[in-house]
């Protein structure tokens, strides 16, 4: 058993860098390093020589971080414009079926509508100018506006994202503390073995056994969809079944909504909890070798306070970064899985809007998810400071 | 699949990056006097296998890793029937006819996921590979230029990282055309920033460091420092980012397939199998099988990839 | 117990468990709730298909699942009864036509009125009409050509150039659906491409039929509740339909848990896996899934050359294909399928005979070639899937020496190649806009469809004189003798080979009744009983 535990102390010897202490260079490696998991940051600049925070230089630092995030969006509209023409199909076509599209004043008219029959610049430009006024224009698809559609499938997907991450959250931190406390035991290996399943899962494939399970042969699980039929949906307010019937007071309503929730969130928490929970081991064991968690502990704290106070808050910044991550990728993830439960999501959506060419509709979405992107990049950055007062901002 | 996928390598590539200067500093403080300590030869071939890999688990991982690279290698002559042939009953459940029964048009399920094993490991490493020149390179050029080269190569990796993985893929394969070349091309899109960012922070890291400097001033030019320096010293991160990406190339190339957007019929794919089975839902075995082989060739090379990460960073640290 | 599942609950563990003991209860709580059975006095049916939809405004919707819910929603002036696709009777209106064919004269049925109790009047008719015309949507094309013109309050004249023998038909369609004038038009509609009623119409029926819609929603479900006010002859008899967008394989499940209570995506192979507690209807369904040649030489010289036709024709299995469609699937003996009008017998259809194919294949230097089969991949007309067909047609094809490679493409990116003759070969299929054989002759040498498989017109004269007959040609007999004629035609030298009709198959529970296929619009849930 000895170069068991001797592979699994090596193997998280070295974790991620939270003691700045040290060169120049190596401070702004590690800085440089521990932004490198977020699509955006400059939380530290290259030099490493922070200065301390203060309100102007905080303002500052959000309102750089807004103007890259607006040139982001701006890129991100222009790649999708760029991709959807590229495709050699005629969305008109498509978007008319066979027999209308041999209609020459119907394809005309379509096109007119839809500005289709600009140049490609001026196409581009419309788009721009109408979304500086918020107007992601109108689906050729389902004929209502993008940002109509979007309201509808983006608190179906939030509903699932939400569960899936907290669920993942407490379970990865939870069973990455119990790995770490337990290095190197069975409990360790067997933990991490369940972790690296958890990420090796195709979670279509998960979700297609999970449905077949489940629901076909044990019938422990509701069908498809976000509640059963016959169950009138709550009055909107968040678009959230479960919150809206929740506000309403209508208990079976939430009770059927939770229900419908229960295998999607399972299948995509499988994925994420085994990235939170090898995630958390490893920030935690650095954490635990520190110097003032060891003197915490021999102050003789209680293991509880230790591990809340000192261990949890140690390893926060770098769990906190994946949690971010991870809940952006669970977004995109939903393309895979809300097909297969029928859930009328921001997934089913952008896959409808991909295949037929859609291209308001699949720049609406882009969009939206790249906005999310952002926002949880930059709470995920001010957090940073929050938590970990040694993380300095500014140039 | 390919968002959730990018998130992990991105967390390791976080790991591994920050592992660097603390790997440095360790290098002083801790000295590896016990380690040279009577070593026996067998103790030394032990040592020879990656850490990870020395614990039966990890031997059950290489061993199901060669057993899939072995059938990419002998898969269609081992196989009971032409995975194309489509002479047997449709629907046969799994049994002595067919082992792991028969599809909607009769082909033998075990034949042709042992043919889809040479689509799905091959293009995933071919993936692998591409994006990990790709990315090196432009994080190598980011890195040593620093300032508006840099600057101009970050930021693009930055939109790239910022698109929503999944449906960036979708749309460039939808553009391109379904097929697996495609699909490698689309996927090869938004894998290669990570591989950017590491390496860019890497050579961040050494450009200040002091033999890098030092051969600055004795006059070695860029691309003699880049050559000499700092290129022998991403090759060990890279090359770990690299192991832990194969499973999810698989996961994300066998996910396009599944929507149609990769391997053409009737070529084997796994992925495309798995999507086939959605349609006949109570023929659990035309899902079941092809998952199954998806999920063990990603274990197996995650676990791999974990094991070498384990055993090439003291390896950065003895260099 | 299969492995993986074991797997799973391995896995999972206590987290899988809780959770799903959660939604074991919701489940409990839900049962009386979701039933078809007459609960508390109020019934309900839950409809389950794969939703096509764009819009439910009778003169722009061209989707399946449109159709189903205008039909419900809006009366036309005629209609077809739910067991006979081949008489026009009346329904909003009767009707008179001159013995040219070209003079239509409707007369409104007294008392009918529309569900805010308004009457419905010539006025209306002519609206509607006029506005499906001026629209320029996707439906317009049925009425070009047609003059509306209103002769008093209660009659209406339908005028054409040529003779129109399929015109009651086309009345009969939904997109035909006659609209509150008064009401439309104080919500932005006009007969103009300037109408701007869509938006009120997919938010609120405007029509007549046995049902009111309730709530749409494009992408998860449609709500319609019976229309008090309805006086016609098709009365409902559930207070409420649920027509939910579901995923075919879930679609088999919920109906034979009784989740729902008909089912209309079924695959034949789902189908022939159904639990016994399940009534089916599995009738050839009007779509034609066919083969396009290309006869262009610019495309394909050796697709252009009449052997390789006749190998392709000859060298198909036809059983072989009927194999992979599953229940209800017949071999389509023409293009006109067997619900219609000259549809040819069995004897007519196309043979396979390997041999011949061989030497045909050998004739038109086609072995030793590569030829492209390519193929919308992302829709599957009623239940087939076109890519397992392609695989199959591949194989027999290889069989006979013709090697073809696959080019699948979503709808969206293909029919631009089908639909300029881009393609060597096609794999499509025809859904009928109206119950006519007339749609078909689409398929002649320079009409629509045939110039997509480079079929010019001069290409066959002898075909052209029959296209002209049978848009003209009123008498049934003649009609019949000239469909039929065009039929063998086309089968012996046009550049399509039809291939099936696959199965339309509706499951449903015992507890339903009245479920009947239509071509046009798929299901009448006004007619739907309980048995």
């Amino acid at each position: 058993m000895s170069h068991m535990d001797d592979a699994a102390t090596a193997s998280f010897a070295a974790g991620p860098v939270t003691d700045l202490a040290g060169s120049g260079g190596q401070v702004a490696d590690a800085a440089e390093a521990s932004s490198a998991a977020r699509p955006v940051s400059d939380v530290a600049g290259s030099s490493g020589r922070g200065t301390r925070r203060s309100h102007g230089q905080l303002w500052r630092y959000i309102g750089k971080r807004l103007l890259i995030a607006v040139g982001l969006l701006f890129g991100m509209t222009l790649v999708t414009f760029s991709l959807t023409n590229l495709v050699p199909g005629d969305p008109v076509a498509a978007a008319l079926g066979q027999r209308a599209a041999d209609n020459p004043e119907t394809v005309a008219r379509f096109r007119a509508e839809y500005g289709l029959d600009k140049s490609l610049p001026a196409q581009y430009a419309a788009y721009v100018s109408r979304l500086v006024r918020l107007d992601l224009g109108v689906s050729w698809q389902t004929h209502h506006p993008v940002s109509e559609d979007l309201a509808k499938a983006v608190p179906a997907t939030m509903e699932i994202a939400f569960g899936a991450i907290i669920c993942a959250v407490i379970l990865g931190i939870i069973l990455g503390a119990w790995s770490a406390y337990r290095r190197g035991r069975i409990t360790d290996q067997v933990l991490r073995l369940v972790s690296l399943v958890g990420i090796s899962l195709p979670t279509f494939w998960t979700a297609i056994v999970c449905f077949y399970a489940f629901y076909y042969r044990l019938g422990w699980a509701p069908g498809s969809g976000r509640l059963t039929p016959g169950v009138m949906a709550p009055p909107k307010v968040t678009g959230m079944y479960t919150i809206d019937a929740l506000l309403a007071g209508e208990w079976r309503t939430f009770v059927d909504a939770s229900a419908h929730l229960v295998l999607p969130t399972l299948v995509l928490t499988l994925y994420t909890v085994g990235l939170l929970t090898r995630f958390s081991r490893t920030s935690i064991l650095e954490v635990l070798d520190q110097d003032y968690v060891r003197a915490a502990k021999a102050k003789g704290l209680p293991g509880r306070t230790v591990f809340l106070r000192y261990i949890l808050r140690g390893a926060a910044v770098p769990i906190l970064t994946m949690v971010g991550l991870a809940f952006g990728s669970l977004l995109s993830g939903t393309v895979l899985v809300e097909s297969i439960f029928g859930w009328p999501g921001l997934g089913s959506y952008a896959y409808q809007a991909a295949s037929k060419l859609d291209l308001l509709a699949v720049m609406g979405v882009g969009l939206f998810v790249g906005l999310v992107y952002l926002c949880i990049n930059l709470l995920v950055d001010l957090a940073y400071g929050v938590i970990d007062p040694r993380v300095r901002i500014g140039q | 699949m390919t968002n959730p996928g990018q998130a992990k390598a991105q967390a390791k590539a976080q790991t591994k990056a920050q592992q660097c200067p603390q790997a440095q500093a360790q290098e002083s403080a801790q000295p590896r006097a016990q380690m040279a300590n009577r070593r026996s030869l067998t103790r030394r071939i032990w040592r020879l296998i990656p850490p990870g890999l020395r614990q039966p688990l990890g031997i059950v991982a290489a061993l199901i890793a060669l057993t899939w690279l072995v059938i990419c290698l002998v898969g269609p002559s081992i196989a009971p029937y032409d995975p194309l042939a489509q002479d047997l009953p449709r629907f046969t459940p799994p049994g002595s006819v067919a082992w792991l029964g028969t599809d909607e048009l009769g082909r033998d399920l075990l034949s042709r996921i042992l043919a889809g094993a040479r689509v799905t490991i091959g293009l995933s490493l071919l993936l692998v590979c591409l994006s990990m020149l790709i990315g090196s390179l432009l994080g190598l050029l980011a890195g040593f230029f620093g300032r508006w080269v840099g600057e101009t190569i970050m930021r693009f990796t930055d939109l790239v990282l910022a698109f929503p993985t999944v449906i960036l893929a979708m749309v460039t394969a939808a553009a391109l055309g379904a097929s697996l070349f495609n699909a490698v091309l689309a996927a090869l899109v938004v894998s290669w920033p990570p591989y950017a960012r590491v390496v860019r922070s890497i050579v961040m890291g050494l450009r200040e460091n002091e033999f890098v400097a030092s051969g600055r001033l004795l006059g070695f030019s860029s691309v003699r420092s880049m050559r000499v320096d700092i290129l022998p010293n991403t090759v060990g991160p890279v090359l770990v980012m690299a192991s832990l990406d194969i499973g999810t190339a698989a996961l994300l190339l066998s996910g396009l397939s599944f929507l149609g957007l990769g391997a053409k019929p009737p070529t084997p794919e796994w992925g495309s199998m798995v999507s086939s089975a959605v349609a006949h839902f109570d023929k659990w075995w035309l899902g079941v099988f092809p998952g199954l082989a998806i999920l063990t060739v990603v274990i197996a090379f995650n676990f791999i990839g974990d094991a070498l990460r384990d055993a090439l960073d003291p390896g950065v640290e003895k260099s | 117990m299969i492995s993986p599942k074991n797997k799973m609950f391995r896995l999972t563990g206590a987290l899988g468990a809780a959770a799903l003991l959660l939604s074991g209860c919701a489940d409990n709580g839900n049962e009386d709730g979701a039933a078809g059975e007459p609960g508390d006095g109020a019934t309900q049916i839950v409809v389950d298909t794969t939703f096509d939809i764009k819009t439910i405004d009778p003169a722009r919707e061209y989707e399946p699942t449109g159709q189903i819910l205008v039909k419900a929603l809006y009366d036309t002036l005629l209609t077809f009864a739910d067991d006979d696709t081949t008489t026009v009777i009346p329904d909003l209106a009767t009707f008179e036509s001159n013995s040219d064919q070209t003079e239509f004269t409707l007369t409104m049925t007294e008392g009918r009125v529309f569900s805010d109790g308004a009457p419905i009047t010539a006025d209306d008719a002519v609206f509607s009409l006029q506005r499906l015309q001026g629209l320029e949507g996707n439906p317009s094309f049925l009425l070009a050509g047609v003059q509306v013109e209103k002769v008093d309050e209660m009659t209406l004249k339908l005028v054409t150039d040529v003779p129109s023998p399929s015109l009651p038909a086309v009345l009969a369609t939904p997109s035909c659906g006659i609209v509150n004038s008064k009401l439309v038009q104080e919500n932005g509609g006009s007969t103009s491409a300037t109408d701007s009623a869509e938006e009120f119409l997919n938010e609120t029926s405007a029509g007549s039929g046995p049902y009111i819609l309730e709530k749409l929603d494009t992408a998860s479900e449609a709500i319609l509740v019976k229309n008090d006010k309805y006086n016609g002859p098709q009365k409902p008899t559930y207070d409420t339909v649920i027509l939910r967008n579901t995923e075919p394989a879930t679609q088999k499940m919920n109906v034979e848990r009784g989740d729902s209570q008909v089912a209309l995506g079924l695959s034949g192979d789902m189908v022939d896996s159904l639990a016994d507690n399940v009534n089916v209807e599995s009738v050839p369904s009007a779509t034609v899934v066919f083969l396009l040649i290309n006869a262009d030489s610019a495309i394909s010289e050796i697709t252009a050359s009449s052997e390789f036709v006749r190998a392709v024709k000859n060298g198909i299995n036809y059983d072989g294909l009927l194999e992979i469609a599953g229940r209800g699937a017949a071999q389509a003996t023409g293009l006109v399928p067997s619900v219609f009008l000259g549809a040819l017998g069995s004897a007519d259809a196309l043979k396979y005979d390997a041999a011949a194919a061989r030497t045909a294949a050998e004739a038109s230097g086609a072995v030793g070639q590569k030829l492209t089969l390519s193929f919308p991949n992302d829709i599957d007309p009623t239940g087939l899937n076109l890519t397992t067909l392609a695989e199959r047609i591949q194989s027999q094809l290889s069989q006979v020496g013709i090697e073809v490679d696959l080019a699948p493409a979503p709808f969206a990116t293909e029919i631009d190649a089908y639909r300029d003759g881009k393609e060597q070969i096609g794999l499509w299929y025809w859904n009928p806009d109206y119950m006519d054989p007339a749609n078909y002759l689409a398929f002649g040498p320079g009409q629509s469809v045939g110039l997509r498989a480079g079929w010019p017109e001069g290409s066959n004269p002898a075909i052209e004189a029959l296209v002209s007959q049978g848009y003209t040609t009123g008498d049934l007999d003649a009609r019949r003798t000239v469909f039929e004629n065009w039929g063998k035609a086309m089968n012996a030298d046009s550049p399509f080979v039809p291939l099936l009709q696959p199965g339309s198959n509706v499951a449903y529970q015992p507890s339903v009744s009245g479920v009947y296929y239509n071509p046009v619009w798929l299901i009448n849930v006004a007619g739907l009983g309980i048995a």
